[in-house]
């Protein structure tokens, strides 16, 4: 569950990015988040997987109020999380499944399972076989599909995606739609922030729309 | 405590590969720390293989009193009696030297015998001989008692023959003293190396901390490794200087052996004992440890 009450959001002394937004999602939605580009979109999505604090109001993520959460303890609500951000952020220095390996590192996982995870993970975005590569020898589509299974492998009760296909074209676009698509049916919740109308009318079942910093729930429409 | 130990060997694992991607910063800070380091060992080394020999030459100090020219033979023979009475347990011999017999113990030197003929009659005083027993410090025992006995009424002068010893130890203190400050000056150069190393370190992987952060990484496992980073880097210029140091024993007892032999002296350097080196080791490496620990925990906040 993930819920937002009053929240804005502003850095330093500038306009809010986000102002009095209120929504809740519920356990195994899927959802898009439209608008259009320095609506707020990665902000809201940043706000959601703890990367950032809000300015006021709560955010609350599997029953957990992030702003109450500890240095300490908000990391393990992270894991909870697989976050995709627009940026890969991957490490250029390792092999693409060491890079699908950090989640799993970070849980202290044992180390055959979290490699049977890892190729797993590999395998459900198309990029078996290229464990050993390292991200500058990928594509950048293969890059973004490295951050997904990097997202995924944890198995998170959250995905959280800010346009993870906007590097692809549309049959990798589709592929990755129908993996979020996989682990929703599974139950666990989806959040993508795409301008794809094409991909939100195929997949979306509920739509955020977000202008301005001002918010419109339009549940069940795509955008 | 699985799950703890995997932590810790998967930070142990990320330390040697960052080590690795860059070996010959790296190696630069290990030899730095390692030169810095050999020369207390070394130093050590100087000041425990001295200490016995100082022992060893300060077993039987002797002062000489000269008394005072035409003090009676009945004066002489109290005051042989008296310092036997007065310091009986710090005195292992003790015996009246005539100013004729000492007169004929110069003669039968061939040195003396010309020189000595020259003169009308005998300028030597009558002595007391006085061999001190030995003890931890015998250089300022012996100070002391020539200080009481300088007082003493007949007692014209006090020689003291152990007078070089007392400079030996003098400067096997300043040696201790300068090795304390020697201790201080690694400290530090540990502290500022590895500091700055994990420093440059963290702003240069500043991406890879971010991503761990964002896959729910604590922050003690993003500064594991840096600590494991300090540790080794201390460990690798412990064994380096060690190396060093036993490097340097050859040349050193080479060149030592021939200025002790020229003194009739047996000295020859040896590196500390195992558990004084393990000891300095395992600090470094604590030092190493504490010193990443801070700039990690100031560096990556961020």
């Amino acid at each position: 569950m993930i819920e937002f009450q009053h929240v804005f959001k502003s850095y330093g002394r500038g306009r809010n990015i986000l102002a009095d937004v209120n929504f809740r999602i519920e356990p195994g939605e899927f959802i898009f988040v439209s608008g259009p580009s320095g609506a707020g979109k990665s902000t809201l999505l940043k706000l959601m997987g703890g990367l950032e604090p809000a300015s006021r109001g709560s955010v609350t993520v599997n029953g957990h109020r992030i702003d109450r959460l500890s240095s300490r303890t908000l990391p393990y609500l992270r894991r909870t999380v697989g976050l995709i951000l627009q940026d890969a952020h991957l490490l250029f220095d390792r092999h693409a499944f060491d890079n699908v390996l950090l989640p799993l590192a970070v849980q202290g996982l044992e180390p055959a399972m979290a490699a049977t995870r890892a190729r797993a993970a590999l395998e459900k975005v198309g990029l078996r076989g290229k464990e050993a590569m390292l991200p500058i020898e990928l594509s950048g589509g293969e890059q973004q599909r490295l951050a997904i299974a990097r997202a995924i492998v944890g198995r998170p009760a959250i995905l959280i995606a800010d346009e993870p296909t906007a590097n692809l074209d549309h049959d990798s676009a589709t592929h990755i739609m129908d993996v979020f698509r996989d682990f929703n049916q599974v139950g666990v919740t989806t959040l993508i922030a795409s301008h794809d109308t094409a991909l939100m009318a195929r997949y979306a079942q509920r739509t955020l729309h977000i202008d301005a910093g001002r918010f419109t729930d339009l549940a069940g429409v795509p955008a | 405590m699985k799950r703890w130990l995997r932590h810790h060997r998967y930070a142990f694992r990320v330390a040697l590969r960052r080590l690795r991607l860059h070996p010959f910063s790296s190696l630069a800070n290990i030899v730095v720390i390692a030169l810095m380091l050999a020369v207390p060992i070394l130093g050590a080394a100087v000041l425990q293989s001295s200490q016995p020999l100082a022992r060893q030459l300060a077993v039987a100090p002797e002062l000489t009193l000269f008394l005072a020219p035409g003090t009676p033979t009945g004066q002489q023979q109290a005051l042989l009696k008296r310092l036997q009475d007065q310091a009986g347990d710090k005195i292992s011999d003790a015996r009246l030297l005539p100013r004729d017999q000492a007169m004929a113990q110069l003669r039968a030197d061939p040195a003396w015998a010309q020189a000595l003929d020259a003169l009308a009659d005998n300028p030597l005083p009558d002595a007391l001989i006085v061999t001190l027993k030995d003890s931890d410090a015998p250089a300022q025992q012996a100070r002391e008692l020539a200080d009481t006995w300088r007082q003493w009424p007949g007692v014209d002068h006090v020689q003291l023959d152990s007078e070089w010893v007392r400079r030996l130890e003098s400067l096997l203190s300043f040696v201790r003293v300068g090795l304390g400050l020697l201790a201080i000056a690694v400290v530090v150069v540990v502290l500022a190396t590895v500091f700055n190393t994990v420093r440059l370190q963290a702003l240069t992987l500043r991406e890879e901390i971010a991503v761990a952060r964002l896959v729910g990484a604590t922050e003690s496992f993003v500064r594991r490794p840096f600590l494991y980073l300090g540790a080794l880097t201390g460990l690798a210029a412990s064994l380096l200087a060690l190396l060093l140091a036993w490097l340097a024993m050859a040349p050193l007892n080479t060149l030592l052996g021939h200025f002790a032999q020229s003194y009739g002296i047996d000295w020859s350097l040896r590196l500390p004992a195992t558990p004084d080196l393990l000891l300095s080791g395992a600090l470094i490496i604590l030092l190493g440890a504490v010193a990443a620990r801070l700039s990690v925990t100031r560096h990556t906040q961020f």
